[in-house]
């Protein structure tokens, strides 16, 4: 076990499904959050020491979230993890540490999430 | 040389150089009305220098010379009855009665100035007061009647008549009435009387750029909101209108070039286009020479439409070509049911409003232009979207489709004994079934822009379809509450579409209101109309985008960061598939919040009672039976 928690913050339950699985496989630890609000939630609880974000989300979308994140003080890693065009830009806005563009394969995830984990 | 002797010798050289300006003219451009104006002015000029002459040879003593001054005068009212006649068609009486009338008052002067001077002088004074009154009135009149310049040189023509006319009856008064000097009086009238004809018959340029200037500018105010006219011929109508009223004519027709053909069309009466070959009428012979024409009787110009002419009263036309540098717009014509003495005047109007219209033609015309290229860029710009939205729509799915198969491939690599997982084939499953039916509503769309859409129409009960649909959704775990008639509600639909609109409708109404209360269903039959309504309860479309929201790739700016899916066609189809159907689709707000979708199609009778049994399509299968075909 790696001991790596990753929060996948992302409002298609399909989405969040296959991306569990991919993470688990790999010995990630996975916690999951529907939209930006339900993250936040999930975060005090989990810890996650990576999140996967997407961002466009009903309630409160990508943007919303890692505002608050940063707001809250933590410097957790963000992967974010789009189907839009702008994924790069996007990751620059929010001064996320890496972004896997939609419709990744199994490779681009775990090396995108590999690659911003704390080393164990 | 007294004042009078001055005022007296300034009249007789206005009046001589007067002539001499019409006779220029009419020999310039000759009409019947310009040498009607010479013979006028060249009565009086003649009395002038008769006078002026005989004086210095000593002659006018001689009775002769008496008579033929008082000849000479005497023609003014007839010249100016001739005048009246040229502008506005007196009875057919008039003239050969006015020219008896003048050889008997003529004939008069030689024989019986000598005998009976009262005589001479009383029918003198009658034959002006009436004949030359007369004229003055029809003057006045048309100068009312009349507009632009026109109506300004008649009114000083009137003026000037009436005042001639007082000038004359005076002498001859003063004459009468002896131990009364009213010397002064004929002279003063005269010189006004000579200043006013000069004003009407022969306006410097000056006075003619002043009396221009209102019209023109009357006629660009008019035709300043023509640009925002959609329609061309509601502008070219307006433009027509404005320049006949700048002329003060009866009427004015437009005639617009249409390039490669050789045909002008105009605005008919009933207000539709007509074309006619570019050579057609005069405005042809104007847009084919490229020069104005002047018709002074149109239908002796152009035989060959007279009947047209007589229809619109057009006796005088002139025209000039509407062009802007090389372009030859068409040709712009104006018609009156009179010949205008001041023709060469009209003719400058015409040709500065046909510059003009050919100004405000092209602008309309890049106007049209910068919209449709403004359009262009909307359409470009949304198929650009459309294509970002549809690749991102497609890759959600594919995300999922492609990570679920590598990890199955994965979990197969390192244990190929270990239990299928279910759940990874389901979801790997669904989202393929996803990616299939987004592509089918690509194609539906491109389908349905090409207008090959196959539309299956057959007599089909709604409420068959509104219950399939329920139940579908049903079987998905979703109670939606339906509401249908006891009657039959029958009409002709393509089946599969009409339930891809309901299905698209609910869909909606299930995205973007979910967890509030599930959405409603409900059928009517309302005078002659199958009415459905999806009700939801959700966010509700804002009121300006309750139309933009059935264009092609549109989505409501609400909803656009609800969810990422959605690509704006499901409305888009809806709206084309009952379109085609010859039905509307719109929607309102639900009372309460939320939206309420309405789809009306024609609906069909009910089949008689004694129609063959299962005629009718039972619900809730849908069929292809078609009951009411025939």
């Amino acid at each position: 076990m790696r001991d790596v928690r990753v929060l996948i913050v992302d409002d298609e339950p399909d989405i969040r499904a296959t991306v569990s699985a991919m993470l688990e496989i790999e010995g990630y630890e996975v916690a999951e959050a529907a939209n930006g609000a339900d993250a936040l939630h999930v975060l005090e609880e989990r810890r996650p020491d990576v999140i996967l974000l997407d961002m466009r989300m009903p309630v409160l979308d990508g943007w919303g979230f890692a505002a608050e994140l940063r707001r809250r003080g933590h410097g957790t890693p963000i992967v974010v993890m789009t189907a839009a065009r702008d994924a790069a830009h996007w990751a620059a806005e929010i001064a996320a540490a890496a972004f896997v563009a939609k419709p990744f394969g199994f490779d681009d995830l775990i090396a995108a999430v590999e690659q911003v984990s704390p080393s164990a | 040389m007294t004042a009078l002797e001055l005022i007296s010798l300034a009249n007789q050289v206005l009046f001589v150089g007067l002539f001499a300006a019409v006779l220029v003219r009419a020999l310039g451009r000759p009409s019947r009305a310009a040498w009607d104006t010479v013979l006028l002015f060249g009565s009086i000029a003649a009395v002038v220098v008769l006078a002026r002459v005989s004086g210095w040879v000593g002659l006018s003593d001689q009775p002769w010379l008496t008579g033929v001054t008082l000849l000479l005068l005497s023609v003014a009212p007839y010249a100016m009855i001739r005048l009246v006649d040229d502008f506005s068609r007196t009875p057919r009486w008039v003239l050969p009665a006015g020219a008896i009338a003048f050889a008997l008052v003529g004939a008069l002067g030689f024989v019986a100035f000598a005998t009976v001077p009262q005589l001479y002088e009383i029918v003198t004074i009658a034959w002006f007061l009436g004949v030359g009154g007369y004229a003055a009135y029809a003057f006045g009149r048309a100068a009312a009647e009349s507009g632009g310049i026109t109506r300004r040189r008649m009114a000083a023509v009137a003026i000037g008549a009436v005042l001639f006319i007082g000038a004359i009856v005076t002498v001859f008064a003063d004459a009468l009435a002896t131990g009364v000097s009213f010397e002064a009086v004929p002279q003063l009238a005269a010189f006004f009387a000579v200043i006013a004809f000069f004003v009407g018959f022969a306006p410097p340029s000056w006075i003619r750029r002043a009396w221009r200037e209102p019209d023109l500018r009357r006629f660009l105010e008019r035709s300043l909101h023509l640009s925002a006219l959609a329609d061309e011929r509601r502008a070219v109508v307006e433009i027509q209108r404005a320049a006949a009223a700048a002329l003060g004519a009866t009427g004015a027709s437009i005639g617009l070039a249409i390039s490669g053909r050789p045909v002008l069309r105009y605005v008919g009466q009933d207000g539709e286009w007509i074309e006619y070959p570019d050579d057609a009428f005069i405005a042809g012979r104007a847009f084919r020479e490229q020069r104005r024409v002047v018709a002074m009787d149109a239908t002796e110009a152009d035989p060959e439409n007279a009947a047209v002419y007589r229809l619109n009263a057009a006796t005088t036309v002139i025209a000039a070509p509407i062009t802007s540098e090389e372009r030859r717009i068409g040709a712009l014509s104006v018609y009156a049911d009179r010949a205008p003495i001041f023709v060469e005047d009209d003719l400058w109007l015409l040709e500065l409003l046909a510059d003009h219209t050919a100004v405000l033609l092209e602008s309309r015309k890049l106007a049209a232009v910068e919209s449709s290229l403004r359009a262009r860029e909307e359409s470009a710009r949304l198929k650009e979207e459309f294509l970002s939205a549809a690749a991102h729509d497609l890759r959600t799915p594919l995300t999922v489709v492609l990570g679920q198969a590598e990890l199955l491939e994965r979990r197969a690599a390192r244990d190929p004994t270990a239990p299928v997982d279910a759940a990874g084939l389901s979801r790997l499953a669904r989202e393929a079934r996803r990616l299939r039916e987004l592509v089918t509503e690509l194609l539906d769309a491109q389908r349905l822009e090409q207008g090959v859409a196959v539309m299956d129409p057959v007599t089909t009960d709604l409420r068959g379809v509104v219950e399939s649909v329920g139940e579908r959704y049903h079987t998905q775990g979703i109670d939606l509450k339906t509401v249908v008639p006891d009657a039959p509600v029958l009409a002709s639909v393509d089946v599969p579409r009409f339930e891809q609109v309901v299905d698209n409708l609910l869909e909606n109404a299930l995205k973007y209101a979910a967890g509030s209360v599930l959405p409603e269903v409900t059928l009517v039959e309302d005078e002659g109309e199958g009415r459905l309504t999806v009700i939801d309860h959700g966010a509700g479309v804002p009121e300006d985008e309750r139309e933009r929201i059935f264009d092609r790739f549109y989505r409501a700016t609400n909803v656009q960061a609800v969810t990422d899916t959605g690509i704006g066609l499901g409305l888009y189809i809806c709206r084309r598939v009952v379109e085609a159907h010859g039905g509307r689709i719109w929607v309102e707000p639900t009372p309460g919040g939320g939206s309420t979708f309405i789809v009306v199609v024609p609906a069909q009778r009910a089949p008689e009672p004694d129609a063959p049994a299962g005629a009718t399509v039972t619900l809730p299968a849908i069929s292809g039976e078609a009951a009411a075909d025939a």
